[in-house]
């Protein structure tokens, strides 16, 4: 990094020497850590145990309610001990304010990437690659349960083990991998899109970070607790999870760490966006992927809590024996599907809306043609937003919900169809007699469309409720999932990734490498998941490791598929890693691409801009003579002048 | 060419643009409410289905509810958020000692909500794990009881700000802010109450 930056004139003080000696323990930092999370960890058992002293409760010392208050305390620690909440403790005791300093911005060394930094650009790099590490992890746990799948019967797992195996996948791809990586390419395009210096609140901007890899650790470690992993799926269903091992807690807990995270990440997103736009970027000239990170961030700011509430109520019922969901003692059973769903149907929006973005974007640049129905496309996005909301008891059909609810919520699920296939439209629309180039980015974004359709459709079919009876719980649904989440939002983020690569590190991948990394993907993604339709529609259940021997030859070929599909993603880490070392420096806009982000030099300069540029028309004009979508400030004009500019534009 | 140079003299970035009429701070505070509000949302999920959809009895066979000292404890909370709105308009007049003594009073009185709740808890003489009615009522109050405390811990770092000598007529964002979380946990109170103890 250091070495870019010299080449690109980025301007970097000198890191300021570091603390010495016993001083380490004071100052924020790893070593600090060494007593603040132990100190945490004390403070939560203690007040566990004081109460559970004074009610007069036996044991005192209670393993598993420890465990639990651990799982609050010890993150709390380690975020104190890295200097998460210096800022805030010296303001809570009246030191005074201080707008951020900024001197922590820009990473000078690979280190910098591994301390808490407030820079937008250093935390959007940041949460690309922690997800990425979880991505991994995911991935070589999906291997697992296609290797034991591979021949009917048990092959080197036990039941219970392979239901942790596609649980903590699941779990750790959802919200480890695909809504946080999205937040971590908004982190670094949207300040830059919309001519901000950095995000509204940085100190919270790095805070949510580091809430990421805490709930990705809860996740993974749960394996080495007794009884092993968590094993319910990533859905957790009580009454059941309710009886499950110790790992049960850390599922509960993970989510609440993760749903944190991407709530004051959405937050972030959205009072950036309200309030530090540009002089003349009016909401109908914000790029597609501002609007589609604005709406998503609603999505999130107002969806969450209620999967927290549910992770907090099978957790009281597991933990506390309380009667949330359970029968006997007067609960309802149903409510966690219902409080669990009212989220985690718009979390499938959360994982798809961003990814609309970057393909509106990636596909008008390299279609070199404007969007097709520039307004239309934010306003579907907003129609997802209502309508998402509407939706949930659609994965309830045979929960044994009141029957009168199917119907309504069918026909809310069908129309959803109308602004999704209007985005489709104006995809296809803008490609129309465009000059295409077929990048990577491009490929990637054209795949998307053609595998989303695919998913897409699976889903309305599912969306219907004769079909979806017959269907539930069989490996259609698998198939469907992963069209909509592997084929449609994995490929907008590798359409994403290869896109920003050049903006984010300053330097060029292998187009050769890209297009291999695609095709393999794009072959093995339906030799792997396509026959899972065809599985589910003859009555092959999901969840099980175990199947009928009728099933055998085909379960061998998608195994095998998935296995090159798993070592197509090793092509592209390969890709990444060695082209951020030694790729061929990157131009500003190696793409001639109109959005702000590419009007600055790769990587962009520490602030970002010199002076706020001005925008005087919408992102997309390409092929409009004499069209500009900024007005940068010149080199030869002083900072001063520009803002005077600025000023007159605005009034 | 020297006022280039001075500007990258400064090491800082440029004034961002502002393109909103509402402050960025209480946007955020606005819209972590509206968060807050949907967590509540779910709580209340729970309690419908309990009280609506299975028909539970409520309270208990064989309890019941405080009416009157929560009602005493909610007339202390209401209270509080006049004490709080009368710290704001104090500092905005620049009248610190009224500022001083508001946020103070404010935060006692939020503090003996708290203490009058946790004597209640333990001589309502039913657990979390008894009924579903009881699990509902102590997770709806207590979700409250939490915020009340993330509330004061809101209100003391601004009491202590202001009795360190901070906030002014134009600078009063410390106690603006936490102000708008405190009347938000009131009015979820009398929500609350309204739902668990009286109805």
């Amino acid at each position: 990094m250091t070495a870019i930056a010299a080449e690109h004139g980025v301007h970097m003080t000198p890191a300021p020497p570091g603390p010495r000696g016993i001083r380490r323990l004071l100052a924020p930092g790893y070593v600090r850590c060494l007593w603040t999370i132990p100190l945490m960890f004390g403070f939560g058992a203690g007040i566990a145990a004081l109460v559970r002293w004074l009610e007069a409760w036996h044991p005192v010392w209670n393993g598993t309610v420890i465990t639990t208050i651990s799982l609050a305390t010890i993150p709390l620690g380690f975020l104190g001990g890295i200097g998460g909440f210096d800022y805030w403790l010296g303001y809570a005791i009246g030191r005074p304010t201080q707008p951020e300093d900024h001197s922590g911005h820009g990473a000078r060394s690979w280190k910098d990437y591994f301390r808490v930094n407030t820079d937008h650009k250093v935390i959007g790099i940041q949460y690309v690659a922690t997800t990425f590490v979880f991505f991994i992890i995911g991935g070589l746990m999906a291997m697992l349960v296609r290797a034991e799948l591979a021949k009917p019967g048990g092959q080197f797992v036990d039941s219970q083990t392979y239901n942790s195996l596609f649980s903590i996948h699941a779990a750790l791809m959802i919200f480890l991998f695909i809504i946080p990586v999205f937040a971590g390419l908004g982190n670094y395009v949207i300040p830059l899109m919309i001519g901000a210096p950095d995000m509204a609140f940085p100190r919270l901007n790095a805070l949510s970070y580091w809430l990421l890899p805490i709930a990705g650790v809860m996740f993974a470690s749960s394996v080495l607790v007794p009884g092993g992993g968590f094993a319910t799926g990533w859905t957790g269903y009580a009454p059941l999870a309710s009886h499950q091992p110790l790992g049960q807690v850390f599922f509960n807990m993970g989510v609440q760490w993760a749903g944190a995270s991407s709530i004051m990440t959405a937050l972030n997103f959205l009072v950036t966006i309200i309030t530090m736009r540009a002089p003349g970027m009016t909401f109908w000239r914000m790029p597609l992927l501002v609007w589609a990170n604005f709406t998503t961030s609603l999505l999130v700011v107002i969806a969450t809590p209620f999967i927290a509430g549910s992770q907090f109520f099978a957790m009281f019922d597991r933990v506390m024996h309380t009667h949330f969901f359970d029968p006997i003692g007067g609960g309802y059973a149903l409510g966690y599907q219902h409080i669990f769903w009212f989220y985690s149907h718009p979390a499938v929006y959360i994982m798809m809306l961003p990814g609309f973005g970057i393909v509106s974007e990636v596909i008008s640049t390299f279609a070199r043609k404007p969007v097709f129905g520039y307004r239309l496309m934010a306003f579907s996005l907003v129609a997802i937003l209502i309508l998402g909301f509407s939706v949930w008891a659609h994965h309830m059909f045979v929960a044994g919900m009141a029957p009168w609810l199917r119907v309504p919520m069918m026909v809310t699920t069908l129309l959803i169809a109308i602004p999704t296939g209007i985005k489709v439209f104006s995809w296809l629309a803008t490609l129309w007699e465009g000059r295409i180039k077929f990048t990577t980015p491009m490929l990637f974004a054209l795949g998307f469309v053609s595998m989303f359709l695919i998913g897409g459709l699976s889903g309305i079919y599912l969306g219907s409720v004769p079909i979806d009876i017959h269907a539930s719980d069989t490996y259609f649904i698998v198939a469907h999932i992963h069209y909509v989440l592997f084929g449609g939002s994995l490929f907008t983020i590798f359409a994403g990734l290869y896109y920003w690569f050049p903006k984010m590190t300053g330097r060029m991948y292998n187009e050769r490498l890209g297009k291999i990394h695609f095709w393999m993907t794009l072959v093995f993604f339906n030799a792997t998941f396509f026959p899972m339709h065809y599985l589910g529609l003859q009555g092959m259940p999901r969840r099980v490791y175990d199947y009928a021997p009728r099933f055998a030859g085909i379960n061998m070929f998608i195994s095998i598929c998935s296995f090159i599909l798993g070592a197509s993603a090793l092509l592209f880490l390969y890709n990444m890693i060695t082209s951020w070392v030694r790729g061929p420096l990157a131009v500003g806009n190696p793409w001639r691409a109109n959005s702000l982000e590419w009007q600055v030099s790769s990587p962009p300069p520490i602030f970002n801009f010199d002076a706020i540029p001005t925008v005087v028309a919408g992102p997309y004009e390409y092929g409009v003579p004499g069209a500009r979508h900024a007005i940068m400030a010149d080199e030869a004009k002083t900072a001063d002048s520009v803002h005077a500019e600025a000023e007159e534009v605005r009034h | 060419m020297e006022a280039h140079a001075a500007a990258e003299q400064h090491h800082g970035p440029p004034p961002a643009n502002v393109s909103s009429r509402i402050d960025a701070r209480v946007l955020g505070m606005l819209l972590f409410i509206g968060s807050e509000i949907m967590l509540f949302g779910s709580f209340f999920t729970a309690y419908f289905f309990v009280r609506v959809v299975n028909h539970d009895s409520w309270p208990a066979k064989g309890t019941h509810l405080p009416v009157f000292v929560a009602g005493i404890n909610t007339a202390i909370l209401v209270t509080s958020s006049f004490t709080m709105h009368w710290a704001l308009t104090s500092i905005k007049r620049g009248n610190r000692a009224g500022m001083r003594a508001g946020l103070a009073l404010t935060f006692f009185m939020g503090l003996t909500f708290l203490l009058t709740q946790i004597a209640e808890y333990s001589r309502i003489g039913f657990a979390p794990n008894d009924s579903a009615f009881a699990t509902i009522f102590f997770s709806l109050t207590g979700l409250h009881g939490m915020h009340v405390f993330i509330g004061l811990l809101l209100l003391l770092a601004a009491t202590i700000r202001a009795f360190r000598g901070h906030y002014t007529p134009e600078h009063h964002h410390g106690v603006e802010i936490p102000g708008i979380y405190w009347h938000f946990v009131d009015v979820m109170w009398i929500v609350v109450y309204v739902t668990v103890y009286v109805l």
